[in-house]
């Protein structure tokens, strides 16, 4: 490798860098304006026109603030968490494609690349959470660990039949293959799968469980402050990012779905945007589902995971094959999968009134009470009927 | 790294020993929960409380009855219409005093409002415990109509002081029915929307159903009282069933739950704000012209004697026994707060809960540790 | 509808209802975006000025710092060097101090005071950086009361007694002393109801 290929690719990093953080400063001040909207407030205000310079103040804020360390925190690994967390984020950005030009390397295994590097953040959830040396912190790693390896599967599982239908891993073919129909109107189902894991892999609402403020008050970064929690806060955003460009790239056919008209640099330019504005859909539905929902607990969580998610990714995969090998038009598939994605949504619909009914609170009027002269409490169908 | 542990006598295993509180963002206060878990388990729990303690019944006792009102507003710092009237009321029973009609008319409607605006905030705030960011918000936005409506008529937003000892401290202002009138038209779509919101989502079903269930027989036992006991399907409402106030002129329903699980305490007290606004619609129908306050002195001098009154606070049966001696400073304050009361049956709905579920179960009890340390 | 049916459909419609309304929240530090008070808005107690006779109107009678619930205020009365002749006082207020830091903002003292001379301003904003930042005493008290006065355009609620300047054949009682004092609420003379001395 000559020098120049060596600077080039220090170049294409760097670049890579900046931009990404140029993102994730758009996305804390976008997910801010998002969630107020929705919550019927103004969000950030102050700080430059209508507030766009608050995440720049923000991070400022937070690389000023003193770096604590706790007393009986494990040095080595504490300090190095935060890495261990953030370069898995960046490196996935190796291999995505943003225009069919733009991308630092494309690899022809670039899904399975992806999927590999993606895992290795739970090693830094972990490392925080042993670090720390706080039970909160520990009880965080903890879930952690267990929610994001649990998701994995159905998340790999739902790239999986993508990559079958694309017959490729390289994500400039799979967008090309999506040039006269989005993957996300063949597998419905398998969209459904990929969000939600995804948002699980995350850590994002409904799935927040290993940070959950109100339980494990910020899980492994509790004790985390300054410079190295807004490495945590970074990767986050980043991973954010990442998962709703994958989400266009796989499912809503990137940049070639419709395919941009002219060629050469304007293409490049339109297919940018285009993808952008797909993402940013993405987003806001990542940001409406945090605006709405609130949060499973960690049993339910796996039940969801292990009893609902894999085995229709499973399925998700036997319906494609089939599909693909008796070479039957795409719309079946496409029935069996929507019939799919209704199913699970009647389970969890179902699911979670099957125990006891719905509706447990009744009206007793008062009138009813007062009548009957002596009214003992604990007869408790008065005026029921 | 350390880790102090428990043994676990059954087993032998280790149970790890978690202090929630008092610095936990979801103890509502100065509340400290320990609790002992295997994995995600709550194996044991113990509330410890006091940490907000300031003697408020000790001081009552320096205090002159009138000044006293100021120290039961912040008692139960959410509902503190509702404590207030608690502690007139008593002295007014003690004093045989007659209050005249629209002063308790006045009383009806404001705290009810109370109501209202306290089980709004629980709302709000159990949707926060169980990781929802939205319902604080819009709770917030309900709450701060009737907040302005408080302001308007008692110039306060959270400590009153305007309901004295016979009677009420000002005539309602000229606009009051129109203004009432606007925030419980706003108030009727806010708790549709409210509701909507989370409480039929599968997620938070999921989440609260059949978690820290406690059975009516039980929570009689335990002293609970208020939404807590009539989600557990007892109809106790002391409203009803000994009526205080004019409260026996009013017609609502009492909204009674089945399992007494945190989706029915839920439940019962968004239920209870819809029969709270009928209550208020009904109230501000019949508010007759009058006095608003019975002639009573400023510096009261109660017989000697001792009285105990009930009354349904937003969390439950807010009883006050008041001794006098006959001077213008009581002998004795006893509150009984149903916060505290309710946290006692806590331990009881914390068995073989998760540690997630801790969170969900202490916020359906709706703590002020105002009102439990006092 | 599907939302009664599928919870977590409803919950985000109304989550996306509520994005296309306007917010509710105001930018409180800004003056023309922040909430107004209202009318009865109980601040901090401020006392009252007499512009007819220039001084204020309390004559340091104490009835409100023995009735203050937390004792956060203190006052001395003088002889008023204007009566008789611009003013009915008798007695004025030498010195007034009131701990804010203190005051739990009740309103008992402007309920007791028989002289409408204390009342509780639309003053709400006075943080601190020191403890004790918030012991004013009379010439901020007054300066607080003057504003509020202008404010709401502030009549004694009793002027026929209250105010300072002579009016001899209107008024039998020719002189406003601290002896009697009345039940704000019933107007009423209180015989026999006097506090007990601090
Ligand atoms: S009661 Fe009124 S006149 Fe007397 S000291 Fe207080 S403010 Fe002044
Ligand atoms: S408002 Fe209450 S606490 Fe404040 S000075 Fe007046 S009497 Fe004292």
């Amino acid at each position: 490798m000559s020098l120049s290929e060596v600077f080039i690719i220090l170049a294409k990093a760097v670049i890579l860098m900046l931009s990404v953080s140029l993102v994730v400063l758009v996305l804390t001040y976008a997910e801010r304006k998002a969630l107020a909207r929705i919550q019927q407030r103004m969000g950030p205000t102050r700080v430059g026109f209508k507030g766009i310079l608050q995440p720049v103040a923000d991070s400022l804020k937070l690389i000023t603030k003193e770096d604590i360390l706790p007393t009986w925190a494990d040095r080595g690994v504490y300090w190095l968490a935060p890495i261990a967390v953030f370069v898995p984020a960046f490196l996935m950005w190796v291999t995505i494609p943003v225009t069919r030009q733009i991308v630092v390397e494309n690899l022809d295994l670039g899904l399975f690349y992806i999927t590999a590097v993606s895992v290795l953040s739970v090693l830094g959830l972990l490392m925080a959470g042993w670090g720390s040396a706080s039970k909160w912190a520990v009880m965080g790693g903890l879930r952690a660990a267990g929610q994001l390896i649990s998701y994995e599967i159905p998340f790999i599982m739902a790239i999986l039949g993508v990559a079958m239908l694309a017959q490729s891993l390289d994500l400039t073919e799979i967008v090309a293959q999506q040039h006269s129909v989005s993957f996300a109107l063949v597998q419905p189902l398998g969209l459904f799968i990929f969000l939600t894991s995804a948002l699980a892999e995350l850590g994002r609402t409904p799935f927040d469980i290993h940070h959950a403020e109100s339980e494990v008050i910020g899980g492994p970064f509790v004790e985390y402050s300054g410079a190295h929690w807004s490495i945590f806060f970074l990767a986050e955003y980043m991973n954010t990012f990442t998962i709703a460009v994958l989400t266009v790239l796989l499912f809503l056919g990137g940049w070639s779905w419709p395919t941009m008209p002219f060629e050469g640099f304007l293409h490049a330019t339109l297919s940018l945007i285009w993808l952008l504005i797909k993402t940013s859909a993405v987003l806001w539905l990542i940001f409406w589902i945090r605006g709405t929902y609130p949060r499973l607990r960690i049993d339910q969580l796996m039940a969801f995971g292990w009893k609902l998610l894999v085995p229709l990714s499973f399925l998700n995969i036997v319906i494609t094959a089939i599909v693909l090998f008796y070479g039957l038009p795409l719309w079946v598939l496409t029935c069996l999968s929507g019939i799919l994605l209704v199913g699970a949504v009647c389970i969890i619909r179902l699911n979670s009134s099957s125990s006891m009914e719905r509706d447990t609170v009744r009206l007793v009027s008062a009138k009813d009470v007062r009548s009957k002269a002596k009214f003992s409490p604990l007869e408790t169908s008065g005026g029921a009927e | 790294m350390q880790i102090h542990e428990t043994e676990n006598e059954t087993d032998g295993s280790i149970d790890l020993m978690i202090n929630m509180g008092p610095q936990h963002p979801s103890t509502h206060g100065v509340f400290r929960l320990v609790i002992w878990v295997d994995g995600e388990r709550i194996i044991k729990s113990e509330p410890h409380i006091g940490y907000l303690h300031r003697g408020s019944e000790k001081i009552c006792e320096s205090e002159h009855y009138s000044q006293i009102v100021t120290l039961f507003d912040r008692m139960d710092y959410v509902g503190n219409l509702n404590s207030e009237l608690a502690f007139c009321l008593a002295t007014e029973k003690i004093m045989d005093v007659c209050v005249p009609e629209r002063a308790e008319y006045i009383r009806v409607i404001l705290c009810e409002l109370n109501r209202v605006a306290s089980h709004m905030l629980f709302y709000g705030v159990y949707g926060l415990d169980a990781g929802a960011m939205t319902p604080i918000l819009y709770a917030f936005r309900e709450r701060e109509k009737i907040q302005n409506l408080f302001e308007s008529v008692t110039g306060a937003r959270m400590m009153h002081n305007y309901i004295r000892i016979g009677g009420v401290k000002e005539n309602l202002p000229r606009d009051f029915q129109q203004r009432l009138h606007e925030v419980l038209e706003h108030l009727k779509r806010g708790i549709e929307e409210c509701d909507a919101l989370i409480s039929k989502n599968e997620m938070f079903l999921a989440r609260t159903k059949g978690v820290g269930a406690i059975s009516g027989a039980d929570a009689i036992d335990f002293g609970v009282t208020g939404p807590a006991l009539r989600a557990s399907g007892v109809v106790e409402d002391i409203r009803v069933t000994d009526p205080y106030s004019i409260y026996d002129r009013f017609d609502f329903n009492i909204p009674v739950g089945t399992y007494g699980d945190c989706w029915d305490r839920f439940y019962v007290r968004v239920e209870e704000m819809r029969e709270s606004v009928k209550i208020i619609e009904q109230a501000a129908r019949d508010l007759p012209e009058g006095d608003i306050s019975a002639a009573v002195r400023r510096i009261v001098r109660p017989p000697k004697g001792e009285v105990f009154v009930r009354t349904e606070s937003p969390r439950g049966d807010l009883a006050v026994f008041l001794v006098s001696d006959g001077t213008d400073t009581p002998y004795r304050v006893k509150v009984r707060a149903p916060s505290f009361a309710n946290l006692q049956a806590l331990e009881q709905m914390l068995q073989g809960a998760y540690l997630a579920d801790a969170v969900l179960i202490l916020g359906s009890i709706d703590l002020i540790m105002g009102e439990v340390d006092r | 509808m599907i939302g009664d049916i599928i919870g977590f459909i409803g919950g985000l419609a109304v989550t996306l209802k509520s994005t296309w309304r306007e917010p509710v929240t105001a930018e409180y530090p800004e003056s023309d975006k922040r909430l107004n008070l209202e009318e009865r808005y109980m601040g901090f107690p401020a006392l009252t000025w007499d512009g007819d006779v220039e001084e204020p109107y309390c004559t340091g009678c104490m009835v409100c710092i023995r009735e203050c619930p937390t004792q956060c205020m203190t006052a001395e009365m003088k002889d008023n060097p204007l009566y008789p002749e611009e003013s009915r006082r008798r007695k004025i207020v030498d010195t007034f101090e009131i701990n804010l830091g203190r005051c739990i903002i009740c309103g008992i003292c402007v309920d007791v005071c028989s002289f409408d001379a204390i009342e509780m301003s639309h003053e709400h904003e006075l943080s601190k950086y020191e403890r004790n930042g918030n012991r004013v005493d009379l010439q901020s008290l007054i300066s607080m009361g003057r504003s509020y006065q202008q404010k709401v355009g502030w009549e004694p609620k009793n002027p026929g007694k209250n105010r300072g300047t002579p009016q001899v054949e209107e008024n039998s009682q020719s002189a406003i002393n601290d002896a009697e004092v009345t039940d704000s609420r019933s107007g009423e003379p209180m015989e026999g109801d006097e506090c007990p001395d601090l």
